[in-house]
């Protein structure tokens, strides 16, 4: 760290909290153009259905996919051979695929009229048979959601190592079938979209609540046959993403279409209805899990089956098919798997279209993988610390390759565990099981791969393949360092972690130091703020762009100082020589208002460098944590308690450790959420049945523990600072560790609970399978 | 979510609000159950009648053995100790734990008693008392005991014409005893099983079992469940065939436990 | 219909149709856009304002209801002493990172500092129930509020405008 405390490594309060705890915040919410149409969409009713037409009110703009024609469908292809791609309509055509597909935009002058409209539309509708359960919708006699094809299935993919050997070798086997719930991923800010035809320079402006402005805005010129210099889109303060926002909207191009037609401003604000009944698109995964080990618990093959199931559509940009086809690449997560076998399935269902949300698929496979773990070393009777130690990544393998080819950056992963363990007081929480007490420790280790780039997802193929990230550092005329990038900061607190970067390298205070971002007109292309990448890439090339401008200060600070430019160095925000210096503001205020003060050769370019910045390799940085949880489980109502929650990190150098805690314990709160409360179930015919937050449970104050951090710091080798992708890390372990707690717990009885979110309702059906309750 | 269109008329008298009434209008008074309802468009009134305004809505009376409670009188209020004696510290933890402080701040004991959500709290409570909700229609007051005032989910024994002015509860002799229990996942929310059981001295206690998604059980004497929590809790719930597991496990841990607190 | 309402202490005629929520009337009349709109049927708290002296839904009060009634809202507040003791803690505490939850957020943490001075980490846990963050994991917003309770427990401690610093100095 530098010595102004102010650098990497600096737990600086964020410059970005004034406005938002003065309520003066900017969402899209708060924006509404002279002259503005709100939209209240006309939404399926039901889950599949052929659609014949609406029949519209009297009077009123309504508009239905016969009204814009010059919106093309949305497709997010994919490489991965026997992909199954589907065209997804910004309003429904011939078909209704799932429960809130858009069908009609009505427009008002106010939302509630609006909606009064929607209200008049009639569709008129033949309903068909819904698939509403992903392994029924893999059946040979399920009824096709896209009849083109032989089955409801966007990708398969498979790996078949020998495990028929194993059943005669193997001390242990077990086998399980898992399961994790549809969920919301609820930002408490829904989406939202204003869009905006500007004559002056015919370009469309869309302001959108979104992750990723550039892919936004490529995928609107695609789907409208615009060129991308036509669209420009801002995303302002967003109030929470999550993978939410990490899309390509039906309603952005909706929006856009009218706003171009009708020549007024259009604008679109989703609630929490249209949230949960026509959004709840992530993590439902089934695991049938086989594990063999050998007597001391080591591992020796894992054969997973699994189907994700992935919804009505391919969602743009992230496809259907990243998170099941991801299972089969992080399944053996951090641990020394010499076998694997498996098969996953997106499956294709009448629901909406499946996003990745924080921790993507990592999160039902770590869940799939330690309890399956705890599974063999109740079998095997060893402790669950001593099965983890044994199988884990030893660090002396440091950086280690797996055998599906994931390769580990650095770290320690045995150590984390230990400390982990070392939290809690093990002894005493075995006594109180003896005395009878119903609880148990849990236990979960994991890696996280973030800020992976262009080797890793050329090969994924779909709409967009991060490259170079790009950042523009330039000084102002009094001084002021503006940094822009293309990526997008809703609660990571960018604004403050990359004028520390900046400060870093170049030594300008924080305070003086403004990030520009959310707008496709003002900043270099990102493929956006998603995988945990945003420190990795937006931090190493605003260091990098800070470098080079640093080195141009340099040139036109030793010409100041009338010094070889090879005597000067830059040092605590000035260009030095001896006891010579001028500040950067000096070289800043030279530059552009006394040139007349510098020789005619200076470097022509100036005060504004945009570079670029890819790590080599760039297949991505692992951090890597252990979750420790005690839980008390109440026999009597299945009601679970989490008396104690330990997490022992490595996010590599940590740029600012109070925001990184802060990443981990929100990523923990909604890890949580996952375990034990939040599920968005469907009945038979494909309806969503929690429509509202009393019935779709976030977990509140009083449902997350207060969660103790240890931090261990083991560089990335690969990146600029040394730092790693940690974003996500927090959501990732909580299922894993809190069902294990209360397997835990629940293991005198032999019970134990397979499903998620472990609900009172389910740990009592899992006594009472067990004829404990 | 915004609410279909609806007409708001705020009566100064309870004549005015009868009329409003007779005139087909939708009563509110804190708003908290019908709002949600307004803007999910779950509920269509043509128009609104806010009781808020009404004379002695609000008002907490205490007579020489009872204290009169106006219907508006709000649940934070309730919390924050204005009813007097152990019937207002019973009420008060009561109130305490619903929903949340800025609704507790709005909404009302007449219109959540009214409303008669199966899992709201004092559809709980207060058919234990042998107390009064006191209607008032056309035709003048109506004494309505408590134990028979919820009659289904969201149903009461109002009619029509009527509208709730306040409950009447009887100050507690020394040596009343009561008990309550309920279960929430998370606090403030609805919950999933809910009992109390008030015993007077020299009276038979009474028992209610309630958030069933039916109509709250009032039991008139559960002497025997107070002598054996239990057991008779077990046979209690047993009858009731409730289809969920879970949820028939609740009741009987919730009916065991207010039994027992108050035992 | 016509209302009159008293909004950051200013008198306020207004006009509006009686479905129009108080959060609404707020936000697109009066430009007072602080206050946030999380749910529309009051779970999560984000629209929460101080109605007539106490804190309530704003999305729940419709116009009609609302018409005589006097509201405080984020932006009113920014001279409060208590609120802010309270945004120098939710910053120094890492309370807040998307910012959409805080409005709300802080119209609840005041009153709790302002009702239950003696609240602990458990009750000022059950009385943040009503106010749902999907960013922090509560643990900064917990610590907060009981650094400002703390502070206000403390001898000596009682003039409430004390000098502050941090964020809003």
């Amino acid at each position: 760290m530098t010595v102004s405390g102010k650098g990497v490594g600096a737990s600086l309060r964020r410059k970005e909290d004034r406005r938002f705890l003065q309520g003066r915040g900017r969402y899209v919410g708060d924006i509404r153009p002279a002259g503005v149409l709100e939209v209240a969409f006309l939404r399926s009713p039901v889950a599949h259905a052929r659609l014949r037409g609406v029949q519209k009110p009297a009077q009123g703009l309504v508009f239905t996919a016969a009204d814009l024609l010059e919106i093309g469908p949305i497709r997010a292809n994919s490489a991965l051979p026997g992909f199954r791609a589907s065209d997804q309509p910004a309003l429904a055509r011939d078909k209704l695929r799932h429960v809130g597909e858009p069908i009609a935009a009505c427009l008002a002058e106010s939302r509630a009229a609006a909606e009064d409209l929607a209200a008049a539309c009639l569709p008129d509708y033949e309903e068909l048979p819904a698939v509403s359960d992903m392994l029924a919708a893999l059946a040979p006699d399920a009824p096709l959601i896209h009849e083109h094809w032989s089955e409801n299935a966007f990708l398969e993919t498979k790996r078949e190592d020998e495990v028929a050997d194993l059943d005669a070798i193997a001390a242990a086997k077990v086998r399980r079938r898992l399961r994790t719930a549809r969920q919301s991923m609820a930002p408490i800010e829904g989406r939202g979209v204003i869009a905006e035809w500007d004559p002056r320079l015919e370009q469309l402006i869309v302001t959108s609540s979104t992750q990723m402005p550039h892919v936004t805005k490529s995928g609107i010129a695609e789907c409208l046959g615009l060129d991308e210099g036509q669209v420009r889109v801002i995303s302002p303060d967003v109030g929470g993403g999550f993978g939410y926002k990490g899309i390509l909207l039906a309603e952005e191009l909706v929006c856009a279409a009218l706003a171009i037609r009708l020549g007024r401003p259009v604008r679109w604000l989703e609630d929490r209805l249209e949230q949960l009944t026509a959004n709840a698109n992530c993590r439902e995964h089934f695991y049938d899990v086989t594990a063999w080990a050998d007597a001391e618990g080591r591992l020796l093959a894992c054969e997973v089956e699994a189907v994700v199931d992935a919804g009505a559509y391919s969602a743009y940009p992230f496809s259907a098919c990243l998170e099941a086809a991801q299972i089969g690449s992080i399944f053996p997560g951090p641990y020394t798997l010499p076998r694997f076998r498996f098969r996953t399935v997106s499956a294709c269902t009448n629901k909406p279209p499946i996003l990745p949300y924080r921790g993507v698929a990592r999160t039902g496979v770590c869940f799939a993988m330690e309890t399956t773990l705890d599974a063999l070393a109740r079998q095997l009777g060893i402790d669950a610390a001593a099965i983890r130690a044994i199988n884990l990544v030893p660090p002396e393998a440091m950086p280690y390759r797996n055998l599906v080819g994931k390769v580990f950056d650095s770290g320690d992963y045995p150590e984390a565990l230990r400390r982990a363990v070392a939290a809690i007081d093990v002894a005493a929480l075995r006594a109180r099981q003896a005395a009878g007490e119903t609880v148990g420790l849990g236990l979960a280790v994991f890696c996280e791969q973030g800020a992976h780039g262009t080797s890793v997802y050329h090969g994924w193929g779909i709409p967009f393949v991060p490259g170079f990230e790009q950042a523009q550092a330039r000084f102002t005329p009094d001084g002021v360092l503006e940094l822009r990038v293309g990526l997008h900061s809703h609660g990571q607190g960018l604004e403050t972690t990359l004028a520390q970067v900046a400060h870093e390298v170049l030594g300008v205070d924080p305070a003086r130091v403004r990030l520009v971002h959310g707008d496709t007109a003002l900043t270099p292309y990102s493929t956006g703020t998603w995988g945990s990448r945003a420190m990795v890439m937006a931090g190493g090339a605003v260091a990098e762009a800070c470098r080079q401008l640093g080195e141009r200060a340099l040139t036109i600070g030793a010409a100041l100082l009338q010094a070889p430019r090879e005597a000067c160095v830059l040092r605590d925000g000035a260009i030095v020589q001896g006891e010579a210096k001028v500040t950067l503001d000096e070289v800043a205020r030279t530059w552009y208002r006394r040139p007349q003060n510098l020789p005619r050769e200076v470097d022509k370019g100036g005060l504004e460098v945009t570079a670029g910045y890819r790590p080599d390799p760039d297949t991505g940085t692992h951090s890597y944590a252990a979750h420790a949880v005690v839980a008390r489980v109440d026999r009597e109502t299945g009601a679970v308690v989490l008396e104690q929650y330990v997490i022992v990190e490595d996010g590599g150098t940590l740029v600012n450790p109070m925001i990184v805690d802060g990443q981990v314990l929100g990523g923990t709160a909604q890890g949580i959420g996952t375990a034990l409360y939040e599920e968005m179930p469907f009945d038979a015919q494909g309806q969503p049945l929690a429509g509202t937050l009393a019935d779709y449970l976030l977990p509140g104050a009083s449902e997350v523990p207060d969660i103790t951090i240890e931090h261990m710091v083991t560089p990335s080798p690969w990146t600029r600072f040394g730092q790693k992708g940690i974003g996500e890390s927090g959501a990732i372990g909580p299922p894993a560790a809190i069902v294990n707690a209360i397997n835990d717990a629940l293991a005198r009885f032999g019970a134990e609970v397979t499903d998620l979110p472990a609900t009172p309702a389910r740990v009592l059906a899992a006594l009472a399978k067990v004829g404990a309750a | 979510m915004k609410p279909a269109p609806f007409d708001y008329t705020r009566p100064r008298d309870w004549s005015a609000a009868l009329a409003a009434l007779a005139a087909g209008a939708r009563p509110t008074a804190g708003g908290q159950s019908l709002g949600p309802m307004l803007n999910l468009r779950l509920a269509m009134p043509e128009t609104i009648a806010d009781l808020r305004h009404l004379p002695g809505f609000g008002v907490i009376d205490q007579q020489r053995d009872c204290v009169r409670i106006g219907a508006g009188t709000t649940h934070a209020r309730i919390e924050d100790g204005a009813v007097p004696g152990q019937v207002g510290a019973i009420l008060a933890r009561i109130a305490r734990n619903i929903a949340y402080r800025a609704v507790r701040n709005r909404g009302t004991l007449g219109g959540s008693l009214s409303h008669a959500d199966p899992a709201a709290d004092w559809v709980t409570v207060l058919p234990a008392f042998p107390g009064h909700a006191i209607a008032l229609g056309p035709e003048g007051e109506r004494r309505i005991p408590l134990g028979c005032f919820v009659t289904g989910v969201f149903a009461v024994a109002l009619q029509e014409t009527e509208l709730l002015q306040a409950v009447e509860l009887p100050m507690l002799p020394e040596g009343t005893r009561f008990g309550h229990w309920k279960f929430c996942r998370k606090p403030g929310e609805f919950s999933k099983a809910s009992a109390c059981v008030l015993a007077l001295p020299g009276s038979a206690p009474r028992a209610v079992l309630a958030a069933l998604d039916q109509r709250p059980l009032v039991i008139d004497d559960a002497a025997a469940l107070l002598a054996a929590p239990e057991a008779e809790a077990a046979r209690i719930v047993e009858g009731l065939r409730l289809a969920d597991p879970w949820r028939e496990a609740l009741a009987r841990v919730a009916l065991r436990n207010a039994a027992q607190e108050a035992a | 219909m016509k209302l009159h309402l008293t909004v950051n202490g200013a008198a306020t005629a207004l006009e509006a149709e009686p479905r129009t929520h108080l959060a609404d009337l707020l936000r697109d009349q009066l430009l007072l856009t602080g206050t946030h709109i999380g749910c529309e049927h009051g779970v999560c708290g984000a629209c929460t304002v101080e109605l007539d002296g106490a804190p309530a839904r704003s999305c729940l009060m419709h116009a009609g209801s609302c018409d005589g009634a006097t509201v405080r809202t984020i932006e009113g507040l920014v001279d409060d002493p208590v609120m802010a003791l309270l945004c120098e803690a939710f910053s120094a505490e890492h309370a807040l990172q998307c910012g959409y939850c805080t409005p709300g957020m802080l119209m609840t943490a005041r009153d709790i500092v302002l009702r239950l001075p003696e609240a602990d980490e458990d009750r000022v846990r059950e009385e943040l129930a009503g106010n749902l963050c999907r960013c922090t994991g509560y643990r900064g917003i917990v610590r907060a509020l009981l650094a400002v309770l703390a502070s206000r427990r403390r001898p000596g401690s009682g003039d409430p405008d004390s000098p502050l610093s941090g964020c809003l100095a």
